[in-house]
């Protein structure tokens, strides 16, 4: 299974890897490999912050609180009037008493005066009158300003998506929807959980590392490893009916990153004080592994990410009540029936599927399976990707199935920081293969920090966000979630939609805002 | 202006106009070669009126403002030349409808409320002439009357949470055709029942981000039932 993540900010190799088995023993089954529960619920995450950024970064309380929203646009009983410069005291009351106003009194560092009037006086219609009065410059009504939501999360500068998607005023109008929505992050797994397993592996493993390259990493016997849920995704409660179709049971962690990593863009806390913002903040996740990494293969999981697991974790998300359903995932090759079969049930149960467009349009931009047919079924969208400059991110594949893009990243024009930051796994302590069997070592994934990845995965995870804040506004069903983001769409690339763009970036204040009688 | 107030200032107006404009009303064409009605005179009246109104955007109101009917107030005057003009009435009407309701998204005929708190207020200001069919037999207190004419329709949409320029404030011109029967309860004042038809074509679903546009509902207008309350001969 080729998961859509095109780089990681350190590790060239690992693009696009695709891990296949290739066991120096036969496929037989080994008693010697496996993994078991050593631990639960003790271990604790070691945060490192950002990865290659200083520490010192702005501190929360150098930005604005939230206030609640008020439908009331301006003070009632006054206004806002300045007289032009040399208007007499006497001039000035008249003017006031002419429209209905009581006194003009001028505040401190100021250079106008606040008119009272009648509570019942509409302050916008005698600020209109006054207007017209010669000696007076301007005068208004005293509008109430309210501060745009801006997380506290002290990396949140950094995350040029989200300003991207103007996600600020977003949250104005839904602040990160609730834990009534459950998202869905089919992966390679999530860091939710803390627990260690041990593990097992007798003999040396050859594994294929991308095309050309095959790998024979020693035997490390039975090994110690250390899970840890990411302080940034919350606490048990945010979680629901974990499963792991790799391993064939209830404890989906992720023994990669990729998977904490998208379920950071789409639900990581936010306004609290640590790492970065995710979109849908108040949703429960629902951590579903089907996607194999390298570890999985290394000790020989029982399954791989093959079409069956896929489409398995698909039925399983809906049955367990899933409103959106996250694929950051895809592959080459021939169509997918089981697949398509399972998304439909997932969307006559009411879940939305965002899955990922491809990162191969530098690689001869092949048809990418699952996103293919999203086209064809109301409720489900393929998902392209767009760097801070929101131009297609040179690796974002293009075709007639593209439905919407969304900020994936692109490294080629914007660097490091181009791509998406979120938590997940320090690859210092989990990639201990990319440097060859001498560095071969046990890994641990308990050590988390923040990291750029980009690719169509980051992109979706942005698309399942929106979707979760959409249902909790009050679109429930995944037909509506689809049509309201690509109506509501800015429309990139030529007029209309296009093979490169669909039809066009999220915009998801527009979509929260739904349609007014005529605006 | 909200509703209550418009109806006291509307009373207010027809009152001014009974008390200081009836009592100075003259005879027509005096000194004039005799035309038809001569000898009848013109009156100016004041009039205040509520309404009910089925809107031409039914499904358009129906999912933002939870109805597809709205309660009008207004008022107005008239002014009511003899028999055998033609016209022979002439008025003008300002009334107010305002509600609350909210912002929706509309997907294939499905409604999905979003919550978030919007304000509609239309005020058409409206000129009107006619004709009042003359007083005949026993039924003398009976008076119909038909007319038509043009209006100014203002249409105000205030959102929660709005943006400086997301919220409207736009004014369409319409036209309307009217006709009712009038009942002189005495000398000074009568009540009136009126239907009108209004059409204000183009006006709510020309921009696509709207709900007009999702139901491709584009008349601001519709069919009203109107009490009219006549102060004046």
């Amino acid at each position: 299974m080729n998961v859509f993540t095109r780089a990681r900010a350190h590790a060239a190799a690992l693009i696009g890897v695709v891990l296949w088995l290739a066991t120096v023993t036969a496929q037989d089954v080994l008693p010697g490999a496996g993994r078991r529960v050593a631990w639960p619920d003790s271990a604790t995450a070691i945060d490192r912050g950002l990865r290659g950024a200083s520490r010192g970064m702005r501190k929360a309380s150098e930005w604005p609180a939230r206030r609640l929203p008020t439908t009331a646009r301006y003070l009632p009983g006054s206004i806002i009037v300045k007289f032009r410069l040399g208007t007499s005291s006497a001039a000035r009351s008249a003017l006031v008493s002419l429209v209905g106003g009581h006194s003009a009194s001028r505040p401190s560092h100021a250079t106008f005066d606040i008119v009272t009037l009648d509570t019942a006086a509409d302050p916008e219609a005698v600020a209109r009158r006054l207007s017209l009065q010669p000696d007076v410059e301007y005068a208004q009504a005293r509008y109430r300003a309210h501060p745009t939501f801006r997380p506290n999360d002290p990396l949140y500068s950094l995350q040029w998506n989200f300003s991207t998607l103007d996600m600020e005023r977003a949250w104005d109008i839904n602040p990160g929807a609730s834990s009534s929505v459950v998202v869905a992050v089919l992966d390679t797994g999530m860091a939710y959980t803390n627990i260690a397993f041990d593990l097992t592996q007798t003999r040396a493993q050859a594994i294929e590392l991308g095309e050309d390259e095959t790998v024979v990493y020693p035997a490390l016997g039975t090994v110690h490893i250390p899970f840890a849920a990411a302080p940034d995704l919350g606490g048990p409660s945010r979680f629901v009916a974990p499963y792991d179709f790799i391993w064939d049971d209830t404890t989906p962690v992720d023994m990669d990153g990729h998977g904490t990593h998208i379920a950071g863009t789409i639900g990581q806390l936010t306004n609290n004080s640590v790492g970065v913002a995710g979109m849908a903040f108040n949703v429960q996740l629902m951590p579903v592994k089907v996607l194999d990494g390298f570890w999985d293969v290394y000790f020989e999981s029982p399954n791989f990410g093959s079409d069956d697991i896929v489409a398995r974790g698909v039925r399983y998300a809906a049955d367990q009540g899933a409103k959106v359903i996250n694929m950051s995932f895809g592959r080459e090759g021939s169509p997918a029936p089981v697949v398509r079969d399972a998304v439909e049930y997932a969307v006559s149960k009411g879940a939305f599927v965002a899955i990922a467009g491809g990162n191969e349009f530098l690689d001869g931009n092949p048809i990418p399976r699952f996103a293919e047919f999203a086209t064809q079924i109301h409720g489900v969208v393929a998902v392209g990707a767009v760097g801070p400059d929101r131009q297609r991110a040179a690796y974002s594949s293009t075709g007639t199935y593209l439905e919407l893009v969304a900020p994936g990243g692109d490294s080629s024009r914007g660097g490091v920081s181009g791509m998406i930051l979120q938590q997940t796994y320090d690859f210092d302590f989990t990639d201990t293969f990319i440097f060859g069997s001498a560095a071969f070592r046990a890994p641990r994934f308990d050590v988390l920090e923040n990291i750029y990845y980009e690719g169509t995965s980051m992109a979706t995870a942005h698309v399942s966000g929106l979707a979760a804040l959409l249902y909790q506004q009050g679109i429930t069903k995944p037909a509506a979630i689809e049509a309201a983001m690509k109506r509501s769409a800015i429309d990139l690339g030529p007029a209309g939609r296009d093979n490169e763009y669909g039809y066009g970036l999220i915009n998801p204040r527009a979509a929260l805002r739904g349609l007014g009688i005529l605006r | 202006m909200n509703a209550t107030n418009l109806i006291r200032y509307t009373l207010a107006c027809a009152l001014a106009c009974a008390g200081s404009i009836v009592p100075a009303t003259v005879s027509a064409q005096q000194g004039q070669p005799a035309r038809p009605g001569a000898g009848e005179q013109v009156s100016v009246r004041g009039f205040g009126d509520f309404a009910i109104t089925r809107f031409a955007a039914a499904d358009t109101f129906n999912a933002t403002l939870g109805s597809a009917s709205g309660t009008w107030f207004g008022g107005g005057l008239e002014v009511i030349l003899p028999h055998g003009w033609l016209p022979n009435f002439f008025h003008i009407r300002v009334s107010h409808f305002a509600k609350s309701g909210e912002r929706v998204f509309v997907d294939d005929g499905d409604v999905f409320p979003l919550g978030i708190d919007m304000d509609v207020a239309i005020t058409p200001v409206e000129v009107s002439a006619g004709y009042r069919f003359p007083p005949r037999g026993r039924q003398r207190n009976w008076i119909p009357y038909v007319g038509g004419g043009i209006g100014w329709h203002r249409y105000s949409e205030t959102s929660e949470l709005a943006e400086p320029g997301e919220d409207v404030s736009e004014t369409f011109t319409g036209f309307h055709a009217l006709g009712g029967v009038e009942y002189r309860l005495g000398r000074w004042y009568g009540v009136a029942g009126e239907a009108q038809w209004t059409s204000v074509p183009d006006a709510i679903g020309e921009v696509p981000g709207s709900a007009g546009n999702a139901f491709d509902e584009s008349n601001l207008g519709g069919i009203g039932f109107r009490v009219r309350f006549v102060i004046g001969r």
